[in-house]
């Protein structure tokens, strides 16, 4: 939460000349109560937003963009704030999606009458909070790469087994939902699951849970030994993240009217999770929502530009960032003696 | 004391935002932004469509921007023009790269409809994109003509606004079974990739058998990009068929024929979805491609024309002439699915939907791509499936027989005997 001490010879440097003297303020003001207000204002000010005579398609990019900052701040959850880095979350999108498809559709499972969409959604919510459970219980004693690399052939697995279920799962012919669409309710719907996802990350990192969290991350023995029941505190976290990401995963299959294995459990969407949550910030509450949105235009601007090669220039930004900025943008903001792109900022700066 | 003003705020700040939520806000406002560019001297049709530059369908995506592209750069200088009553329009057609990824189609197909207010849309490439496109064009009501998205469900379910001029997935055997029933193949094997298109053609496979009176000995299935189909090779070697059909990608052919070899499997027929059409095939595989039957849905040997095009040949001669290379049948379906758009909203002489709707569903034209007539799903029931056969490092039509260019050789020798 706070900027972190910094170091000694950054306190002076920023005294002698500030360059951009109001940023520290700015981010420790932003973890606090404040940040939490200037985030219900933009909630305020996205949900006016359609009565200004939006296109369909505004509507659209609008609730794509809340999946992003949903995913990436549920990510962060237990990727940035407890330190587990999970490879494989997208396995809760695609098990979400699927029980979306499976309970509206109804016909694989021969389920009388179907569900309607309403119903299903906490459904698909809950339906991955439960597998997080599930696999969380043996994965989350892994440590380091080793819950990465489980977690990912979780994901491959999940994917082979939706492809194999085809009484269930349709197979690899997928699932054909409804076709209904309405955009506006998926933007005032994306809004809310996205604005309570937020603010809930922002209680979470101020409350002693969170702090347990935290503690977990930065020393996991030395957290059990002062009494925080480590494995509880984990799986919490991992299903309060599985919980959302199923529940954007079931809105997904909904407003894309077909799933397939291939189109749901793609490993793509986790590395898209990683690359926002680390562009922003790990760890931190305004960190991924930033990122989302950064990387959502960025990509639009690569692809506009650079064609097929959009996935090399995609790469070399994920280097970078983890190169010059491994705290991210709000890190590197907050407290730039802490990273190279940081102290090359003061550096310039300085000799202004 | 501050806490509570602290909290007074955000309780405030809190029910703001839940009032805003409660209201019933505005329809989204899907007014044409230019309405006023009616007004223009010159008349023109706007067409749609997101097809991949990139991604993984970039190949098969720029032979159908090529085919389009043939087709727009025809009807505006050398037609002259669609037809419409007596008016002669231009015709604009606006393409996006849908990177072949479900959510940027979605946002192009809306866009293209709600922004950029097109008449008509033409359809993305594969079924996979096609399936969430459509239903967008379904629910605004707007046309959406394709060729390149057979799976049967996409036909199931119910769409009003959805043609494809490509001949559905679960016909894509039928000549080849039927050729192969009347030389006097008696048993077949079926394996497949278990996605949806590849399983339309199996399930169709199925159907033509029992229709031509072949008996299915063994069905299996396997896994997209798969790496090895020793193991159903060596199942089906077992059962001896006189038939072997195989659904699925290019590097799916390759494999089968390799392992056939490998494994000494002799069927007397191999029918193998998309790979033998494509001279690619042949430079990869060499010498064992030869007698491999393939399903294709056009050739330019095949013997359809029309008065617009001319010929199959003619067509694929200005695709040469006009992209440097000879069309794929991918690009010719592409080039088809424009005109039979045009040739609908001339017979409508409008350009209201319902009109060009009821003239999609009536239409019933030979082109140079072949018969173009439409069931009540919006599957080109006109047009039967070619097949080809390679003969001699040549890719020869053999079915149906009146666009065939020669005949069939059955049995094929086995392995050993090559």
């Amino acid at each position: 939460m706070g900027t972190g001490t910094p170091a000694n010879k950054s306190e002076e440097r920023a005294q002698r000349k500030p360059s951009l003297p109001f940023l520290a303020p700015v981010h420790s003001l932003l973890a606090g109560w404040i940040g939490l207000v200037l985030w219900l204002l933009l909630l305020l000010l996205l949900a006016l937003y359609p009565y200004t005579g939006v296109s369909s398609v505004a509507l659209f990019v609008g609730s794509q963009i809340f999946v992003l900052v949903t995913l990436a701040s549920n990510w962060n959850l237990i990727g940035g704030m407890t330190g587990y880095v999970d490879f494989g979350h997208a396995v809760f999108f695609g098990i979400g999606a699927y029980i979306m498809g499976i309970l509206v559709t109804g016909a694989p499972l021969l389920i009388s009458p179907e569900w309607g969409f309403w119903q299903a959604l906490p459904a698909s919510g809950v339906a991955a909070a439960l597998f997080a459970l599930l696999v969380g219980l043996p994965t989350l004693r892994l440590k380091g790469p080793y819950f990465s690399i489980a977690m990912l052939g979780t994901l491959v697995a999940m994917r082979e087994i939706a492809r194999v279920l085809r009484p269930f799962t349709g197979g690899g012919v997928g699932l054909n939902l409804p076709p209904i669409l309405n955009r506006l309710g998926d933007y005032y719907l994306m809004l809310a699951v996205m604005g309570l996802v937020v603010s809930l990350i922002w209680w979470i990192q101020r409350s002693q849970f969170g702090q347990s969290l935290i503690a977990i991350r930065e020393d996991e023995i030395g957290a059990e030994m002062r009494g925080i029941n480590t494995t509880l505190h984990k799986i919490a976290a991992f299903m309060i993240a599985a919980f959302f990401t199923g529940i954007v995963g079931g809105f997904w299959a909904w407003q894309n009217t077909y799933i397939d294995p291939d189109v749901v459990f793609v490993e793509a969407r986790t590395v898209e999770m990683v690359m926002m949550s680390m562009l922003g910030g790990l760890g931190t509450v305004w960190g991924p929502p930033l990122g989302a949105v950064v990387i959502y235009y960025l990509q639009d601007l690569l692809w506009a530009n650079l064609y097929d090669r959009h996935l090399l220039a995609l790469g070399v930004l994920l280097v970078a960032i983890v190169l010059f900025m491994p705290e991210g943008i709000l890190g590197t903001l907050g407290d730039r003696s802490s990273t190279s792109l940081g102290r090359l900022l003061s550096r310039v700066g300085r000799s202004k | 004391m501050r806490l509570i003003l602290k909290l007074a705020s955000l309780l405030l700040v809190a029910s703001l935002v839940l009032a805003a939520c409660s209201l019933a806000p505005p329809a989204p406002v899907d007014e044409p932004a230019v309405a006023a560019s009616a007004a223009d001297e010159e008349k023109i049709i706007y067409l749609g469509a997101a097809v991949s530059e990139t991604g993984k369908f970039s190949r098969e995506g720029k032979d159908t921007r090529q085919g389009y592209g043939l087709w727009l750069d025809w009807v505006n200088n050398e037609y002259g023009g669609i037809k419409v009553g007596d008016d002669r329009y231009k015709v604009e057609l606006i393409m996006y790269d849908d990177e072949g990824d479900p959510d940027t189609a979605a946002r192009l197909v809306e866009k293209l409809i709600n922004e950029d207010r097109v008449d008509f849309l033409l359809g993305p490439y594969s079924s996979f994109l096609t399936q969430s496109a459509s239903a967008i064009a379904e629910k605004y009501g707007k046309i959406m003509i394709e060729g390149n998205g057979a799976a049967e469900p996409l036909f199931q379910r119910g769409f009003q606004n959805l043609f494809a001029v490509l001949t559905p997935a679960i016909n894509y055997t039928r000549s080849a079974l039927q050729l192969l029933a009347e030389r006097g193949a008696k048993t077949v094997v079926i394996a497949y990739e278990d996605t949806a298109f590849p399983t339309s053609v199996a399930d169709g496979a199925q159907h033509w058998a029992a229709e031509y009176g072949l008996e299915v000995l063994g069905v299996e299935t396997y896994p997209v990009n798969v790496a090895d189909v020793s193991g159903i090779m060596s199942k089906f070697k077992e059962l001896e068929p006189d038939i072997f059909v195989g659904g699925g990608h290019f590097n799916d052919a390759v494999l089968f024929i390799r392992a056939a070899k490998e494994l000494d499997f002799n069927p007397k027929a191999m029918v193998i979805t998309v790979g033998p059409s494509n001279p690619k095939l042949i430079e990869e595989v060499g010498v064992d491609t030869e007698y491999v039957i393939g399903p294709t849905q056009w050739e330019a040997s095949m013997s359809y024309a029309d008065g617009y095009f001319g010929t199959a040949a003619e067509y694929a001669e200005r695709y040469e002439k006009m992209w440097g290379e000879p069309p794929t049948y991918q690009a010719a379906e592409s080039t088809a699915t424009a005109l039979a758009l045009h040739i609908a909203i001339e017979q409508a002489a409008s350009l209201d939907t319902a009109a060009v709707r009821t003239a999609l569903r009536n239409l019933d034209v030979v082109t140079f791509y072949g018969p173009i007539n439409f069931d009540e799903k919006g599957r080109n029931a006109g047009k039967p499936m070619g097949a080809i056969q390679i003969q001699d490092g040549e890719i020869l039509v053999v079915a149906p027989t009146n666009a065939a260019v020669t005949e069939l050789n059955y049995p094929a020798p086995p392995w050993k005997d090559r």
